[in-house]
């Protein structure tokens, strides 16, 4: 078994008409076993930035403030928050740094830039980057998720038909996939504001 | 020799180690199974490269960059492990950036050379970067490539990754001495076009790197042969209100346009009647 | 010499392995005459089975009338060679002379001997210098310095032995010397896998270096 199905995971991340969604399951395992429905595995770095972690969940909570550290510090220093592209490089920096001893995650990022043009950036454990322009999975349910994708991705959604598609595509995708699942939350970020909806799903 | 020991951070080894031993295995890192090639001709250096990148037997990304720049006049392909080959590049490259800052020169190909191989060789082929490292200074153009051990060949074309046998037969049977610039490309496409169509770890579109004397031009996708044929002429449509939820939140960002629209005001002010110039500018 | 892994555990052939170590499975030779000495080498590098280079200079000079043959780890011998040229200008510079092939030499056997247990290289080091005349130093895997007046190394030598020993005589014309270097090399280019290519080869004595190359298709065919 590989450490990466220890806890079990499910993220995606899509773009629309300048807005991006970000979802994930909200199980967490040990291994076939769910010991709890609402762990969090997205993170709101900023106005306009999202990361989403799946992996082994102890790294995931080492990471998530590890990054909000450098952010902070970031902030400080330049009176500003990162942009998305930034925090990507941060996220690749700090997993490279740990090249020959790798933290198990698989992150993605999402969020906006300036001008409000979506940006989605997965890596894997060690931080090479996979800048995509439609959408990226990731997780225990990576390849079903990645073919739901495929088929009910439409470029330049509305941030509702957004919501819909990305909530399909995890629905549909957690299905097959035993380590994940068991709820789900998603996250819709536009120029506007931030809509975050839990998901009612079947509980096996 | 820089010290190098910052650069990494070791902490997680032990850990990793004990749950190998409990039986958990490591998981595939992404790599660029890959052709990448590079061959000189009269006036430079052409690079190509594939842009499929795998993890395992997936297709982690099919359209990725393998080419990189070092500096303006220097670029690398890379094949191996995607994240050793872009942080080596992207490493060499700043420390070629500051000294072209310091010295007030365009760095040689050969100093990029020196730096990659002396780092690759520093960590015993643990960084896994394959890279063939072309460009034109002003000795002329200059064609390398160095194995992930460190060691180096010099040759008037080259192949490396995966698909390499692939590419090199076509090399090998067709390459001349003093190509133009046009044949020079339609080589190295055919090349990688090779490697794309006879290696499973190479697939995508071909990139290719055409450098000359102060003159570099980067072609992104020059070719696309494996477009998608069929495309969904009804798309999946959910009608709003598909997805059920049971608890929604919204936030709205806090406006921050107070500053922008006094920018604005003072602006259209301005343009409009140019007596109010007083009041603008408190 | 070295052993040059052609298969892995799996019993299948390495194509393309990245994890493979690239090595100069090689033929490399020195050989004094009167007057000078010849140096010769295949020019074959390998990673597994697949001939990374097959044109390789492997005759690497360290100084002006000093050469180094390698054989083993093209990575650490490249290396090596590397930082030997840079202490023998140093030196030279310090000295306001040329370096012996001596001082080079030991330079080698130091970083060899040292470095014995992380290093896969052994290398002749050969060249001319006023004071010791032609000189020819081998310095095998474990870091010993051996002066010989002639020297084979890499997986090819050990086709050669028997060869060398009937034909090496001292004191040899220049063109003797060279069509010894030149048989030899060719014999073991036929008969060992990890050899082949093309063989370069190069004339030193006291008026400088003389550089030739033997291209494959004129490489002597001893099969017939």
């Amino acid at each position: 078994m590989s450490i990466y199905e220890y806890n079990g995971s499910a993220l995606i991340a899509m773009a629309g008409k300048e807005c991006v969604a970000i979802a994930s399951d909200t199980r967490f395992g040990v291994r076939n076993q769910t010991v709890w429905r609402e762990a969090q595995k997205i993170f709101q770095i900023n106005n306009k930035t999202f990361l989403g972690l799946g992996g082994l969940n102890t790294d995931i909570w080492t990471l998530k403030e590890t990054f909000r550290f450098h952010h902070n510090l970031y902030a400080l220093r330049e009176e500003r928050d990162m942009s998305p592209k930034v925090f990507a490089n941060l996220v690749s920096h700090v997993l490279y740094s740990h090249r020959f001893g790798p933290y198990f995650v698989s992150p993605i990022v999402c969020g906006l830039d300036d001008d409000n043009v979506p940006f989605l950036c997965g890596t894997d454990e060690i931080g090479a980057q996979e800048i995509t322009h439609d959408f990226i999975a990731t997780g225990t349910a990576v390849e079903s998720l990645m073919g739901v994708c495929e088929t009910f991705y439409k470029e330049n959604l509305e941030p509702e038909d957004l919501f819909e598609t990305i909530s399909q595509c995890l629905l549909a995708g957690v299905d097959r996939d035993c380590l994940s699942g068991w709820g789900a939350v998603v996250h819709v970020l536009t120029k506007d504001g931030i809509t975050t909806r839990k998901l009612k799903m079947r509980q096996d | 020799m820089e010290n190098y020991e910052q650069s990494f951070n070791y902490e997680n080894c032990l850990r990793n180690e004990e749950l190998t031993k409990q039986g958990y295995e490591k998981k595939k890192q992404r790599k660029t199974g890959t052709t990448i090639a590079g061959i000189i001709f009269k006036d430079g250096v052409v690079l190509g490269a594939d842009t499929r990148a795998t993890e395992g037997y997936i297709v982690a990304d099919g359209n990725c960059e393998k080419i990189h720049r070092i500096s303006d006049y220097i670029y690398c392909c890379g094949a191996g492990t995607s994240a050793d080959t872009e942080n080596t590049t992207a490493l060499i490259s700043s420390k070629l950036e500051l000294m072209r800052l310091t010295t007030g020169r365009e760095p040689r190909v050969q100093n990029a050379l020196t730096l990659l191989k002396q780092y690759l060789y520093h960590y015993h082929g643990y960084v896994s970067a394959a890279l063939v490292l072309g460009g034109v200074d002003f000795k002329g153009p200059h064609l390398h490539m160095i194995h992930p051990h460190g060691s180096t060949s010099t040759l008037p074309f080259l192949t490396m990754g995966s698909g390499s046998l692939a590419a090199m037969a076509v090399f090998e049977a067709e390459y001349k001495t003093d190509l133009d610039e046009e044949s020079a490309k339609n080589l190295v496409h055919k090349a990688i076009t090779a490697g794309i169509f006879n290696d499973l770890g190479s697939g995508g579109n071909v990139d290719l790197c055409v450098m000359k004397f102060q003159n570099t031009q980067f072609f992104r996708n020059f070719d696309k042969p494996n477009k998608r044929k069929f495309s969904r002429i009804n798309a999946y449509r959910f009608p709003k209100g598909t997805t059920q939820f049971l608890e929604e939140k919204v936030t709205l960002l806090r406006k921050n346009l107070v500053i922008e629209n006094l920018d604005k005001n003072n602006n259209n002010n301005d343009n409009d009647n140019n007596d109010n110039n007083d009041n603008n500018d408190l | 010499m070295e052993t040059v892994e052609l298969y892995n555990s799996q019993e299948q052939i390495v194509l393309d392995d990245l994890s493979e170590p690239v090595k100069t499975g090689t033929t490399i030779m020195a050989v004094q005459y009167k007057g000078g000495i010849v140096i010769g080498a295949d020019s074959r590098t390998t990673s597994g089975a697949l001939i990374v280079n097959r044109v390789t200079d492997k005759l690497t000079p360290v100084a002006d009338k000093i050469f180094s043959l390698r054989s083993g780890s093209a990575a650490d011998t490249q290396e090596i060679a590397a930082i030997v040229r840079y202490y023998l200008n140093i030196l030279s510079t310090e000295q306001g002379k040329p370096p012996t092939v001596k001082m080079a030499a030991n330079l080698f056997r130091q970083f060899c001997y040292v470095y014995k247990n992380y290093l896969l290289a052994s290398i002749i080091c050969a060249g001319y210098d006023e004071t010791d005349g032609p000189s020819i130093y081998s310095i095998p895997l474990g870091g010993a310095i051996i002066k010989q007046p002639y020297a084979i190394g890499g997986s090819g030598s050990t086709y050669l032995y028997g060869y060398c020993d009937a034909n090496f005589k001292e004191d040899m014309t220049k063109e003797e010397c060279v069509s010894f270097v030149t048989n030899a090399v060719g014999l073991a280019i036929a008969r060992d896998g990890s050899s082949g290519g093309i063989i370069r080869y190069a004339i030193i004595d006291s008026d400088g270096v003389e550089r030739h190359t033997i291209y494959g298709d004129q490489v002597k065919n001893y099969f017939k």
